[in-house]
């Protein structure tokens, strides 16, 4: 037998040296100067890396993109990159100034009409558009980033990091990278002698610099209570009573919209009078919503843990750490990998919304023109098979999908929708924008957010669609043609067939829940503007000035 | 802690009168079936309503008969018109006539209905007129001021006619409106987009510390009708007099001299004696009450 060929077995750690002293060549510690980023990452960057930008819908290393972008694409290009959100204009300028050329990510939110114009100029390769879940499980498989760029709440001179409220996905990154020969760069917000407490060590990180402004945070989840329409307080009280009730469901995740901020600012009302109080809505896998405070302050919450945090709620989860993940240090300690874990496996019910479903209950938010992504609501909204404890709630869909034997349970998968979006725009079609979008895009499969098949039931200013009891494709098409009001789709619908399931309790309206729609008023809300919220919050609440009439 | 149930602030028109008078007791003067629209609106094909955003009637308040006037904030921002303004004109009239115990004048108008021009403008005037000869009749004009086009332009000086004035944190009071003033003097002057600014300057809770108001109340429709009660109980119509005008143009030119400088309730309130003035914005109805009630006067 021949001699094997000799194989280098460290060729990671020893490109990782050969990086560090190319930045200590340049005269580069650990503790970077914010002026000679740029040096920094020209030494530690090489063509072709697979590199990891940390930014999700609320924080962004936005210094440390912004410098990426600024470096020379004669020493850095063909990028590959990695990152759970696509969301700044310096995330695009990568591509756009040649430096980066390939893309897997989850989410684009506002950059999505650019990126699809770079797509459809093949300026960019996209690998996949992934849940968050699924892109950090590839960051521990096939693609571990070669170089993390990270932002951090502060750092101590040996290089630990505090991450403050809004840990999100950096533990996932750092793990992935700090573990496999990666190099780690944070941006931070401050130096201090000593920290809070240390949420990652100094031996992950190999640099640190003081961004010059403190990193971006987006109130995502912050919905203003006096938007909140009478049409959603009604759908919130369907829901309230004709779902959550009946099913017991104690375990959940709530989407980010007016609707469901509807339903938490009805259970210290609404659900307390039903004497659901205890009963429902117990554990929550959700950020910091501030339209959860009544709901919180009446008792009815026990557990919250976060993906992220919420500008303006770090005091409110500090003073409430019975219900919160907070650390010893008094705060709050998100994680996005976990909270999604949770929502995917230990949650009995999702609940969100969505801008198109067709007649087999798909539903997307991808339109034309735009690439937007999943994020983390396919995770959540989504029934997993690999389940196997069992619940109450779990059980009771679990039978009405396939009768008393069942062998396993089912996740409660709701889409609340208003039959018309703005500008009168149908939510229900016949066919998805999606499959156009798949065409224009060149991709393998549409950008379906959830299947039809994972929902459960949908919920509509004309009723319940239970689409678990549902036996055929034609009862599943009446079902939902039969909630969705004057849209074409449901002028189209079987009038005598949707009766005949409403006589099986598959359609509901709402007398048929014992719900008057002229009792469905603001009124029923425990806050109607944001200032009732701060003072449910006894003050501790502080919300971003836009969001502030006083 | 609860958030009152009935917004005052949200509700219609018509709902604030269901909630505020005694159960059953209110009768509508000229309800829909028998007006008609504005038909200025109808020339320029725009959409009117049947009763011209105000209600007039008569009906009971702790007992007491009273009549009513309701502006509906929510068609066209309670803009006066011809027909809104013979109604509420009208209505004021027979209370001369009837003599009920007050009239209580739920104000949510931002004034005159610019589409309808001079005979928009001659409503208010007409409507000012009306309200002194009903007070001069011995008759108590009570406004409420609490919804959400709250007290503008003309139906701020009509306000001001008004024997008292009960007004919420939500309800808003001032000649000019924030939109007027930037537009007319610029944003550096006023910039109309600052909610919290505008309150500040225009809402309840400073025209109460002014003494602008008789009360402060809840944004809730049952505190609105209990403090409408409570001041109808201890309230003797004297009527306008010229001492009282002349204490008036003193206390305002004092005010003028005093206040004059300060661009925001905050330095008014510093003025005043208001010990951490930047924690009135969130204060509730009570302490704010007790604040003013320690004030020195």
């Amino acid at each position: 037998m021949n001699a094997p060929h000799p194989r280098n077995w460290d060729s990671l750690r020893q490109s990782r040296g050969r990086r560090l002293e190319r930045a200590a060549a340049v005269g580069l510690g650990k503790a970077v100067p914010a002026e000679r980023i740029v040096d920094l990452l020209e030494a530690v960057i090489q063509p072709g890396d697979r590199v990891c930008l940390e930014g999700n819908n609320q924080k962004q290393a936005d210094f440390l993109s912004e410098s990426l972008a600024d470096c020379d694409p004669a020493r850095i290009n063909d990028l590959g990159m990695v990152q759970s959100v696509l969301a700044l204009p310096s995330h695009v300028d990568l591509f756009e100034r040649g430096l980066a050329s390939r893309l897997d990510f989850s989410f684009s939110g506002p950059q999505g009409a650019r990126l699809a114009k770079l797509v459809q100029q093949q300026r960019i390769e996209i690998g996949a558009i992934h849940t968050y879940l699924e892109l950090f499980g590839r960051y521990f498989l096939d693609l571990t980033p070669n170089v993390a760029l990270i932002a951090a709440q502060a750092a101590d001179a040996e290089g630990n990091l505090y991450l403050g409220p809004n840990t999100e996905d950096t533990p996932a990154i750092v793990e992935a990278t700090a573990f496999k020969g990666g190099i780690v760069i944070a941006q931070v917000n401050e130096r201090l002698d000593k920290l809070p407490r240390v949420d990652v060590p100094a031996d992950w990180v190999d640099f640190t610099v003081l961004a010059p402004k403190p990193n971006y945070i987006e109130p995502l989840f912050t919905r203003d209570p006096a938007q909140i329409t009478e049409v959603q307080v009604l759908m919130a009280m369907m829901a309230i009573k004709g779902i959550y009730a009946e099913y017991g469901v104690t375990r959940l995740n709530h989407g980010i919209g007016f609707d469901t901020a509807a339903i938490e600012l009805l259970l210290p009302t609404y659900a307390a009078e039903l004497g659901l109080k205890g009963k429902i809505c117990t554990h929550w896998a959700l950020n910091p919503h501030p339209t959860l405070i009544p709901a919180i302050e009446s008792g009815f919450v026990q557990s919250v843990h976060s993906f992220g945090s919420e500008v303006g709620m770090e005091a409110y989860v500090a003073a409430r750490s019975d219900v919160f993940f907070t650390g010893a240090d008094g705060s709050m300690r998100s994680n996005r990998a976990f909270s999604q874990t949770a929502g995917l496996y230990a949650c009995d019910m999702f609940i969100g919304s969505t801008l198109q479903m067709d007649l087999a209950g798909n539903s997307s938010t991808a339109t034309l023109g735009r690439i937007t992504g999943f994020g983390g609501a396919p995770n959540m909204g989504s029934d997993p098979h690999g389940r196997r404890h069992a619940s109450p709630a779990w059980l009771k869909a679990g039978r009405e999908a396939a009768g008393p034997n069942a062998i396993r349970g089912r996740k409660l998968v709701v889409q609340m929708v208003e039959s018309f979006r703005e500008h009168m725009a149908p939510v229900f079609v016949e066919e998805l924008d999606a499959w156009q979008l798949q065409k224009v895009m060149g991709a393998d499969l549409p950008p379906i957010m959830i299947y039809g098949d994972d929902v459960s039931h949908i919920v509509t200013e004309e009723g319940i669609a239970n689409l678990l009891l549902c036996r055929t494709p034609e009862e599943r098409e009446q079902a939902i043609r039969g909630v969705a009001g004057f849209t074409p789709v449901g002028l189209a619908r079987d009038q005598a067939m949707v009766e005949n399931l409403r006589d099986r309790g598959i359609v509901r309206r709402a007398e048929d829940l014992g719900i008057d729609p002229r009792m469905a008023s603001r009124d029923l809300l425990a806050a109607r503007s944001v200032k009732d919220l701060v003072r449910w919050s006894g003050g501790l609440y502080n919300p971003p000035s836009r969001f502030r009439n006083w | 802690m609860s958030i009152p149930r009935h917004s005052y602030f949200e509700a219609t028109a018509r709902r604030r009168l269901a909630g505020l008078l005694d159960a059953g007791s209110f009768r509508e003067i000229l309800p829909p079936a028998e007006s008609t629209p504005s038909p200025h609106l109808a020339s320029l094909d725009l959409p009117g309503a049947f009763d011209d955003g105000v209600i007039v009637g008569s009906g009971r308040l702790a007992g007491k008969p009273v009549l009513v006037i309701s502006q509906e904030g929510q068609f066209m921002g309670g803009a006066v018109g011809e027909i809104h303004g013979a109604k509420i004109v009208g209505l004021l009239r027979r209370a001369v006539a009837e003599k009920p115990a007050a009239v209580l004048f739920l104000i949510d108008s931002g004034g005159v209905r610019l589409h309808e021009a001079n005979a928009g403008l001659i409503a208010i005037s007409e409507i000012m007129r009306a309200v002194l000869a009903t007070r001069a009749a011995g008759v108590p004009v009570l406004a409420l001021v609490g919804g959400s086009c709250g007290a503008f332009g003309g139906m701020g000086i009509v306000a001001k006619l008004c024997s008292a004035i009960l007004i919420s944190e939500e309800g808003r009071l001032a000649l000019s409106g924030p939109e007027v003033i930037e537009t007319v003097a610029g944003v550096e002057e006023f910039d109309a987009k600052d909610r919290a600014l505008v309150w500040r300057v225009t809402g309840g809770k400073h025209r109460y510390l002014m003494g602008d108001c008789a009360a402060l109340v809840e944004d809730d429709i049952a505190s609105f009708a209990a403090a409408a009660g409570a001041w109808l109980a201890g309230q003797q119509e004297a009527g306008p007099s010229l001492a009282a005008l002349r204490a008036t143009q003193t206390q305002l030119e004092n005010r003028v001299a005093a206040y004059a400088a300060y661009r925001d309730g905050l330095q008014v309130w510093a003025a005043l004696g208001v010990q951490n003035p930047e924690s009135v914005p969130l204060l509730d109805r009570d302490s704010l009450v007790a604040i003013k009630e320690g004030l020195p006067t």
